[in-house]
């Protein structure tokens, strides 16, 4: 069956793209690792602008969000499309070009970053000719995507496809509108909106990247790989059929939570917390029919590691989809906006959701591409504590972190003036910082393990000749 | 006026295009999500649907030589 499936599809870009995911998972967490040491102990900017934190925390979010979860999303997005449809993708050279094209807006965004060349839109920071190749390379994705699902020998487009399907083409949209901008130079532009309408496009373009790229594309992995994790179907595909309508519907509507108390009006910010208070009911029942498809077999997480990783990030996914509709209302913000509660918040989303779901796939993935058993089953249960832990340290510590500032920020004395200097609410953030810096250190630590433990599977499989046999032994007809 | 009726005044001859532009789209969503939820909770279509989760699996059935995809 191997054979055949490896004869039959193009695994190849799949396998590269899985590979290059486990690399820049450890580039973007080291760069993430040390700009939050440079937080709790300056002397790290060595007086330099260009390993400074404004200009290295772009190279993190980049490398996590556009290198790692691009990646996984391709490798992911190629190899569903082509399992569950039945034929090989319609284009191994628009395949190709979506690799190399993708890694070199990478490798553009790691030198032009760090050189301080950007349109300071948050999550969408590289200059206008890149955005253009973002553009071309992402269209190319959707349409070798959308070609293989038209030449498809099933009648039914799998669920997964659909959440791949819903990312690609809200994210041409959202791409395009938020990079309009008017270039000076070829390094230079200039936004086409200004004032609030900017702030309005920047964060309807910031939090639908949160929802189409990093929560419907990661859903459309979840879909597909948690049943063949777990060896059963899903526990509904009714329920699923609801989760990507409501998604796809309702979450456009939530930028505007970002806005509160701005010079934006108020009732958008209380229709996106409206919204955001509505989609609970969506992403929990996503997160519950994930978990409920290991219904009476529970006992698979004793000892299958890999799908631990990916009921844990359901378990993330649960719970950062209620922390952050908590967040968007107009009381709480008060209290949690412009604080370190919304990075704790992010990265329970990022480290426990997307990195988890993320991570399992690889796992899935590598024995079944390269024809091998992996390297070794117990640094992917050394990974997952690591992982674990290491999450929940830097969350803990970003909430005790968020909520001080908050109060600290917020309290008067009995004449109506500041408790606090902001410097005394800076210092008083030291110690979670630090914290902060050794939960990413031990999630760093997984991830090095990782990329290990992919690189020595990629060796067996050339030593013990496990690939090049699945290529050419002759299969039956 | 009571407050609730305040709340939900509105001004229609103030609306400008881009207002009713939003609005009908909101009402159109809402509706299609009505329709979404009735045709997805039918009894009559849940063995057509449920059946679908199969798909995953169905390539590995084949290669098995079980060919009703496992169900």
């Amino acid at each position: 069956m191997e054979s055949g499936l490896e004869q039959k599809y193009n695994f190849d870009v799949v396998r590269w793209f899985t590979i290059m995911a486990a690399v820049y998972l450890v580039v973007g967490a080291s760069v993430g690792v040390y700009i939050a040491s440079e937080l709790a102990w300056p002397f790290l900017n060595f007086d330099s602008p260009y390993i400074s934190f404004g200009r290295l925390r772009p190279v993190h979010t980049n490398a996590v969000i556009f290198a790692f979860g691009g990646c996984t999303l391709m490798a992911t997005a190629f190899y569903t499309v082509q399992r569950t449809c039945g034929v090989r993708l319609w284009s191994d050279k628009l395949a190709w070009f979506v690799f190399w094209g993708w890694n070199t807006v990478i490798l553009l965004a790691v030198i032009t970053l760090p050189l301080g060349l950007t349109e300071s839109k948050e999550y969408a920071e590289l200059e206008w000719p890149i955005d253009i190749l973002i553009a071309v390379v992402w269209l190319s994705f959707t349409f070798n995507f959308i070609m293989t699902i038209a030449v498809r020998k099933t009648s039914h487009i799998y669920v997964s496809n659909w959440f791949f399907l819903g990312m690609m083409v809200m994210i041409v949209y959202l791409h395009v509108v938020n990079s309009l901008a008017i270039p000076v130079g070829l390094f230079k532009s200039y936004s086409l909106f200004s004032g609030v309408q900017d702030a309005m496009i920047q964060w309807w373009w910031g939090h639908n990247a949160v929802g189409f790229y990093l929560t419907a594309g990661f859903l459309g992995i979840m879909y597909y790989f948690v049943p063949k994790q777990a060896g059963r179907p899903i526990y509904s595909y009714r329920l699923s059929v609801i989760h990507f309508w409501a998604l796809m519907f309702g979450y456009v509507w939530l930028g505007a939570h970002h806005l509160q108390y701005t010079a934006l009006p108020d009732w958008t910010g209380s229709l996106g917390a409206a919204v955001s208070i509505a989609m609970i009911i969506p992403s929990w029942g996503g997160a519950v029919n994930g978990m409920m498809t290991l219904s009476g077999a529970w006992d698979r997480l004793r000892t299958d590691y890999v799908l631990r990783f990916l009921i844990m990030a359901l378990a993330f996914y649960a719970m950062s989809t209620f922390e952050g509709p908590v967040m968007a209302l107009k009381t709480v913000n008060a209290l949690s906006h412009y604080t370190d509660w919304t990075i704790g918040h992010v990265h329970s989303g990022a480290l426990g959701w997307v990195a988890g779901i993320s991570i399992g796939a690889i796992y899935h993935l590598m024995p079944r591409l390269f024809h091998t058993e992996m390297f070794s089953e117990r640094l992917v249960n050394f990974h997952f504590w690591t992982a674990t832990i290491g999450t929940v340290v830097y969350i803990v510590a970003m909430w005790v972190s968020g909520i001080m500032q908050g109060l600290m920020w917020r309290a008067y004395d009995e004449y109506g003036t500041l408790a606090y200097t902001f410097v005394e609410s800076v210092d008083a953030m030291h110690p979670y910082y630090a914290m902060r810096a050794i939960g990413g250190a031990i999630f760093l630590t997984g991830a090095i393990v990782m990329l290990f433990n992919v690189l020595m599977t990629v060796r067996k499989s050339a030593v013990d000749g496990s690939l090049v046999r699945a290529r050419t032994v002759p299969v039956p007809a | 006026m009571n407050s609730i009726s305040e709340y939900f005044h509105t001004d229609w001859q103030a609306m400008t295009t881009n207002d009713w532009i939003g609005t009908i789209l909101t009402v159109v969503i809402f509706l299609l999500m009505v329709v979404a939820y009735f045709q997805v909770f039918r009894p009559k279509n849940r063995e057509r649907l449920e059946a679908r989760k199969y798909i995953p699996f169905e390539e590995d059935n084949a290669f098995s030589g079980d060919k009703d995809g496992g169900k």
